[in-house]
């Protein structure tokens, strides 16, 4: 900046030698505001800048606290050689302990989580910004620990231009480390930024800085630096929170360039998986893409990038054309890394299986002590338990405790169909091992869910895709809670979710029926279940019932879909007075409850 | 909102500040500018992908028919040119014209079932070259913004990469490719920001205001100190070309005759657009040229092959003279030999037949002064060098 107005300057100060020698030169006040600007936005955010420390004193990479209570953001290639118990310094030169809570292997970002040093206080942290609104000539702000500078942990600061947005940079290694819609930057960053903060002018987090182009330079700055975009890491929180390892997804397709030679790329479905959900909502190899998540795919870095921001499971819209007809439906996306096939039959493995990668000190350092436990499929399942427990707390604050009333559950209302509707009445007891569900629509049905092993009885009534069972489970869930599911009971993160109109109507379009949910994940017998609830508040918008995830026939895989609507206090404690059924993708019944019966 | 709002003031601001001061401070957001200049710039995709030789670089569009200035570099050398436009259309390119010298070359897109130099209905956004070379060069100090196709991150219509620097020289600069000198030897920018890597050349060099300064040039190393170099080559660049021309001599005979003419980028770019850039005439190759001597040398395998002597053919002016197999050259009539091309251009430029010559050469641990009086050049027969002596006896 000094060097800048220079010469500017210097003509003043010549011009003024024989007036006042002493006359300070005049500096432009836009130059003196943005200089303001720049420092105060140093000053905001210095104390929340974290040195992820390696263990051996063998070095340092870089993080970000974004919470209070110490949850701080680095990436997956930091805390990899430090196992789950990362030491953590700050810029008041305290060293803290440290363990690792979720991580995004293939995103390349860790959530680990400080322990203060006196138990309750708070941590500085820095407000996430909106990585979207961040365009190519922005100015941008690393800052990190850059080969290991500080030894008193004092982030370094460097200043530079955003050079471009929604990059694409392909894996490093076996599908891990893939950087999808990320932030180009020409502010330095060099080996020891990793994992640390990009902030914009007004000091907010936009991005995690994680990697550069060096190719002939070295491992050093080359002008080409990439930060994993913090919209793509808020589609993760949920699950890095829950101390999940998490997954990328993959739609189930291979994509490609309808020709190489044409004017304008057009992108279309070259092959698919029949076990994709998008080849059972109907995506059909030579499908042109449109678009996905709202965006417009033009190309095969663009549909990488706008694919690879998102979890697996996760339900987006994906809109195609076929004989110059757009068709939109919602997708479940699949996971990205391969997954160990649980064969049927296979008895349950007792306790948490052994954890693999580095090995764990036992019991970690005592500051620490109890806050890790390793089980398959989370990074750390001690912060699993705690996020599920959190939710379950303010679900039952909100709409109260339902252990009270274990016996059985009457409902009596309406139905409503596309072609009949009538009066409704269904019926569940668990009664031990003789849990027994009935149901009365256009007709009865009765179905014994633990005992029944026909998927054909399990799915009645025929085209709900297992209203009965889902309605077990409900009930179980509600009842019984964590105990009542031995196969699983786990916080699974956030979600989008998708309730339809009440009424039935068409809904102005699929991503205006969004709404963020913390999911739970169940499993009673072979049944697996995902339950939704709204942030923040908790309310319990509906499940899906996965009956035969992994049926032979995939037709069989999808869930029976229930919404819950108008919410009644039924002896204190609150109900979803209407429920809409949806199976496949149709609408199967809309039910009205007029009484419910709950029996201790 | 309060980021809208802040920067919106902070604009009005940096306009009111341009009024006032020349070479405005520093706080205005470039995106609207970065923005502007993407669309007046290309993807270009031709031949390498092998060896380090990159596949993809960057073009600056000079007109809406889609003339395209880049770099002179291997990548032009195929039929199968492709530029992808801002907004991801994938046309093919043709050259028009390449001056090594400048390192420049022009470009245009070519529409199917359009002959090249008609009008192809193409109305695209273009920087205008010819008003922003009338512009002095910026100078030292000044803010610049660079934009291309660095790393190739960019395909299609994902726009290019921008980054930002200050100029710090406007100088001359001496740099090489591997072991060849660079043939643009005139002034360049030198900027402090990394803008020289893979698939940046062609890219733009811009003021703070999106205007045209210079073209990013291609990967190349300092001479002196053996770093890479990031530099442009400005819109305004000069370059004097050694040329051969035809004249009558005093008897009225077509003689040819060596004659250094100056070439500017603007004029190049010009003829180029007009389809009338001609290739200047270079001097034949030096070798061959002037005095004959005689001397063989060692294989010339370096950049700075030292001028040692193989051998000497028999019967030349360096057998009688004296010289011997592994005597060094060290000097040319009082001038430092540095290598074996120095001394063929030398002798080159400087000699013809019957030219007498003073050479200090090595010769184990002293120095001896040699005299040779050049003869013509020898004709086409084929010069047989005498079998390696042995040790000379005593």
């Amino acid at each position: 900046m000094t060097r800048f107005v220079l010469p500017f300057a210097a003509c003043a100060a010549l011009g003024a030698v024989a007036l006042a020698p002493a006359a300070p030169a005049p500096v432009d006040p836009v130059v003196m505001d943005a200089q303001k600007q720049r420092v105060a936005a140093i000053k905001k955010v210095h104390p929340a800048v974290v040195a992820v420390c390696m263990p051996d004193g063998s070095g340092c990479g870089s993080g970000v606290l974004i919470d209070p209570e110490g949850y701080a953001l680095t990436n997956f290639h930091v805390v990899q050689p430090t196992g789950p118990f990362p030491t953590a310094g700050l810029a008041d030169g305290v060293l803290y302990k440290a363990v690792v809570c979720g991580i995004d292997k293939v995103g390349d970002v860790a959530l680990i989580k400080l322990v203060p040093k006196e138990k309750g206080k708070p941590f500085p942290f820095v407000k996430l910004g909106d990585s979207d609104k961040v365009k190519a000539g922005d100015w941008s702000l690393a800052m990190g620990n850059p080969f290991s500078l500080a030894m008193d942990f004092t982030p370094t600061v460097t200043y530079g231009l955003v050079s471009g947005v929604n990059r694409y940079q392909p894996p490093e290694g076996k599908g891990l480390l893939e950087y999808t819609d990320c932030i180009q930057i020409e502010t330095s960053i060099n080996p020891g930024n990793s994992g640390g903060p990009l902030f914009n002018m007004d000091g907010e987090l936009i991005g995690i800085n994680g990697r550069g182009s060096f190719e002939k330079r070295g491992r050093v700055n080359s002008g080409v630096g990439y930060a994993i975009s913090i919209n793509q890491i808020k589609n993760f929180m949920g699950h890095l929170y829950a101390g999940i390892d998490t997954d990328h997804a993959t739609l189930g397709a291979s994509v490609g360039t309808a020709s190489e030679d044409a004017p304008l790329a057009q992108m279309v479905v070259k092959q698919i998986l029949e076990e994709s959900d998008a080849f059972r909502r109907g995506l059909k190899e030579g499908d042109q893409l449109v678009s996905f998540a709202g965006r417009a795919i033009t190309s095969t870095n663009q549909y990488k990038n706008i694919l690879g921001i998102y979890p697996k499971e996760w339900r987006l819209p994906l809109v195609v054309r076929r004989n110059n007809e757009r068709a939109e439906a919602l997708v479940r996306l699949m996971p990205n890394q391969t997954k160990e096939v649980e064969k049927p039959g296979q008895p349950v493995p007792k306790g948490p299986p052994v954890p693999k990668g580095p090995p764990v000190p036992k019991g970690g350092p005592a500051e620490t002590a109890g806050m890790y436990e390793a089980r398959k499929g989370y990074s750390n399942w001690y912060f699993n338990a705690l996020e599920r427990d959190k939710l379950l707390k303010k679900v039952k604050d909100n709409f109260g405790d339902f252990t009270a009333v274990p016996g059985k559950w009457a409902l009596e209302g309406t139905f409503q169909m596309a072609d009949r509707n009538g009066p409704m009445k269904a019926e569940v007891t668990e009664a031990g091992g003789n849990a027994k569900v009935t149901m009365k629509l256009n007709i009865e049905t009765a179905l014994e869910p633990l005992k029944q092993t026909d998927l054909v009885q399990r799915q009645e009534p025929i085209g709900s895709g297992g209203l009965m069972m889902a309605l077990y489970h409900y009930h179980r869930f509600l009842t019984v809670g964590p105990k009542g599911f031995e196969g699983l009971f786990a916080h699974a993160g956030n979600e989008p979710f998708y309730p339809p109109p009440a009424d039935g109507s068409a809904p102005k379009s699929l991503a205006a029926l969004r709404v963020d949910c913390a999911v739970l994940a169940t499993k009673h017998g072979s049944v697996s279940c995902k339950w939704y609830f709204a942030l923040p508040d908790g309310t319990p918008l509906g499940f899906e019932t996965y009956l035969a995830p992994d049926a032979d026939d995939t037709a069989d895989r999808d869930p029976c879909e229930v919404y819950f609507y108008d919410y009644k206090a039924v002896d204190g404690r609150k109900l979803p007075h209407k429920m809409v059924v949806h199976y496949r993708d149709k609408r199967y019944a809309a039910l009205t409850v007029t009484k419910y019966t709950t029996e201790k | 909102m309060r980021t809208t709002m802040f920067t919106r003031t902070l604009f009005v601001a940096a306009v009111a500040a341009v009024a006032l001061v020349p070479g405005a401070p520093a706080a205005d957001p470039f995106a609207d500018t970065v923005k502007t200049a993407n669309r007046k710039l290309v993807k270009v995709f031709g031949a390498g992908g092998f060896q380090r030789l990159n596949n993809y670089g960057t073009g600056i569009l000079v007109s809406k028919d889609g003339h395209i200035l880049t770099v002179a570099s291997q990548l032009l050398d195929t039929s199968e040119l492709v530029v992808h436009t801002y907004d991801g259309v994938r046309l093919k390119a043709q050259v028009l014209a390449t001056e090594p010298e400048l390192d420049v070359a022009l470009i245009k897109i070519r529409l199917d079932g359009k002959k090249i130099d008609e009008p192809n209905g193409l109305d695209l956004d273009h920087f205008d070259f010819f008003e922003a070379a009338k512009r002095p060069p910026a100078e030292a100090g000044d803010w610049v913004l660079a934009l291309s196709n660095t790393f190739e991150i960019a395909l299609r219509d994902e726009p290019l990469s921008v980054q930002r620097g200050v100029v710090s020289a406007y100088a001359k600069m001496a740099g090489r490719r591997g072991v060849f000198e660079f043939p643009y030897t005139g002034d360049v920018y030198v900027v402090d920001a990394i803008t020289n890597n893979p698939g940046a050349a062609g890219g733009a060099l811009l003021n703070r205001k999106g205007e045209l300064l210079g073209i990013i040039g291609r990967e190349i190393k300092n001479t002196q100190s053996d770093t890479w170099m990031n530099y442009a080559i400005p819109i305004t660049a000069k370059t004097d070309i050694r040329t051969r021309v035809t004249v009558k001599d005093k008897d009225g005979k077509d003689v040819e005759e060596e004659k250094v003419v100056t070439l500017t980028m603007p004029e190049f770019v010009k003829a180029a657009m007009e389809g009338k850039y001609k290739k200047f005439e270079r001097p034949k190759p030096i070798a061959g040229a002037g005095g004959f001597h005689g001397i063989i040398f060692v294989p010339n395998v370096l950049e700075r092959t030292p001028a040692y002597i193989e051998d000497v053919i028999p019967g030349s002016p360096a057998e009688k003279a004296g010289l011997r197999p592994d005597d060094l050259v060290s000097f040319v009539d009082g001038e430092p030999v540095i290598s074996i091309k120095a001394f063929n251009e030398f002798i080159g430029k400087n000699t013809r037949a019957g030219t007498a010559i003073q050479l200090e050469v090595r010769r184990g641990e002293s120095l001896q002064t040699v005299k040779l009086t050049l003869a013509a050049q020898p004709g086409k027969a084929p010069v047989v060098p005498k079998a390696n002596p042995g040790p000379e006896k005593k």
